[in-house]
């Protein structure tokens, strides 16, 4: 049923990456890239280091600006002058490789920090949601502990939580757990899932391939800025459609 | 203490809180405006930037006793105003001193990782609100040792505006000693008050930063 939805929603797609490349002076980073993000689809980003993965995602809300094609997310062209991407990205959440929490303030601190100043909410409804969103990924004991004195997990489970506070339409991950100690991964992972289930549109860059078989409903491949297969969730994984991808997974799921 | 002290203590320690409010005052002005050249040279403005550089260079060339000239005779003569001793001293002081805090504040602003400014770009804000709340509080407080270091020096150039007439701690002790003609005596006091006031600045700088530093 849900899928069927996800279907549907493709006639009005949330993101539209159209031919999109980018480069850093003489290298290419991003070559035609083109997808389509349904409402409430989860995709999964992945492709070996250097493939121009986190970059795709750091365009789709302008923190990387491209030099060719459009992306637009829920209609609104990110690439356009005339955007206001401030007001844009505050419907795109972003959740990063290491965490960047501001360490001078505390956990409760960093979650306002954007309600109050960017979405104009009050102080005592922007705690309100705040402390509320802290609890929803366990940490409501952490609320006032600043990013030094939390482990990795707990700095990425308040770094969701503030993208969470905004009320995003869309949430970006960046290699999440990447930088996470194993046993810390899946207490990451777990708000994730949660989150997914919950039918939020998600793009997550990740080396997980457990969690992209358990939540994703589709996979990029990325390999040298090209997006080189991008196919349902079943299919790639019984069989990937190209040799590259093949070899990645199998390097991938080797160990 | 010496009774040459005891007897003129009063105009001495009123010269000491001229150059106590002339360093608070400039230590203010100073920070401030360090603090603005320091974000236009970091956030690249056009023009402003070139102009920040030009004035960066100008001051690190230029001995302080000219830049105090330049206030108290050069720019009322250019400009055609009035001044006083005390004023261009405080003019001068933080157009000095801000040069070298611009710079000690822009190279603590390139220390704040760019992944952080974008997270905070990431959530919404702007780049205005994303340099206030987040990559100036935390540069600044990576700073401290080397602002109060600065605030040393600062507190120590007060000793200069004599000079020009200004009645401040050195000043007013050299006027002690031209009617008492003990110098060493006179001397001693007032290099120890110095060295008592600036280990006090250090020490309340070495305070803060254990306080407040992040990493």
């Amino acid at each position: 049923m849900a899928a069927a939805h996800k279907v549907n929603s493709m006639d009005n797609p949330t993101i539209v990456i159209d031919d999109v490349s980018k480069a850093y002076g003489s290298t290419q980073v991003l070559r035609n890239c083109s997808t389509r993000i349904g409402k409430g689809e989860v995709v999964v980003v992945c492709g070996p280091s250097g493939s121009g993965k986190s970059t795709l995602i750091k365009c789709v809300n302008g923190l990387e600006p491209f030099q060719s094609g459009s992306i637009t997310v829920e209609g609104i062209e990110v690439g356009s002058p005339r955007t206001n991407l401030p007001k844009l990205r505050m419907r795109i959440g972003m959740v990063f490789q290491h965490f960047e929490l501001y360490p001078h303030m505390t956990a409760l601190e960093n979650i306002m920090l954007a309600q109050v100043r960017a979405l104009k909410r009050s102080r005592v409804e922007a705690e309100t949601r705040s402390r509320s969103l802290l609890k929803r990924v366990g940490l409501e004991a952490k609320a006032d502990s600043r990013p030094a004195n939390l482990s990795g997990g707990q700095q990425q489970r308040v770094a969701i939580a503030r993208a969470l506070a905004l009320d995003p339409q869309v949430m970006l991950f960046d290699e999440p757990t990447s930088a996470l100690d194993p046993e810390m991964i899946s207490e990451v992972l777990d708000v994730m899932i949660e989150l997914a289930g919950e039918g939020m549109t998600m793009v997550v860059v990740t080396h997980e391939m457990g969690f992209a078989r358990r939540v994703a409903d589709r996979v990029i491949f990325m390999d040298q800025g090209r997006i080189v297969e991008d196919a349902a969730k079943e299919p790639f994984f019984a069989a990937p459609a190209s040799e590259r991808a093949r070899e990645f997974l199998s390097k991938i799921l080797a160990h | 203490m010496p009774e040459v002290i005891l007897k003129n203590l009063p105009f001495m320690l009123q010269g000491l809180a001229t150059s106590l409010q002339i360093s608070a005052m400039v230590a203010f002005g100073g920070t401030l405006l360090g603090l603005v050249v320091a974000v236009i040279l970091y956030s690249r403005v056009p023009v402003l930037s070139a102009v920040s550089r030009i004035y960066i260079e100008f001051i690190r060339g230029t001995p302080l006793l000219v830049v105090l000239f330049i206030a108290f005779f050069g720019l009322p003569a250019l400009f055609g105003y009035q001044t006083t001793a005390y004023k261009a001293t405080v003019v001068a002081f933080i157009l000095f001193i801000g040069a070298y805090l611009a710079e000690d504040i822009r190279s603590g602003l390139m220390t704040v990782k760019p992944t952080l400014t974008q997270a905070a770009l990431a959530t919404g804000l702007t780049h205005g609100q994303a340099l206030r709340f987040v990559v100036v509080p935390i540069a600044v407080r990576r700073i401290i040792p080397t602002l109060f270091n600065q605030y040393v020096r600062l507190f120590k150039f007060t000793s200069v505006a004599s000079v020009i007439g200004v009645s401040e701690f050195t000043g007013n002790a050299m006027l002690v000693n031209a009617r008492e003609f003990q110098p060493v005596t006179i001397l001693a006091f007032v290099a120890l008050t110095y060295l008592v006031i600036c280990l006090i600045l250090s020490g309340i700088g070495r305070w803060l930063y254990a306080r407040l530093a992040v990493n």
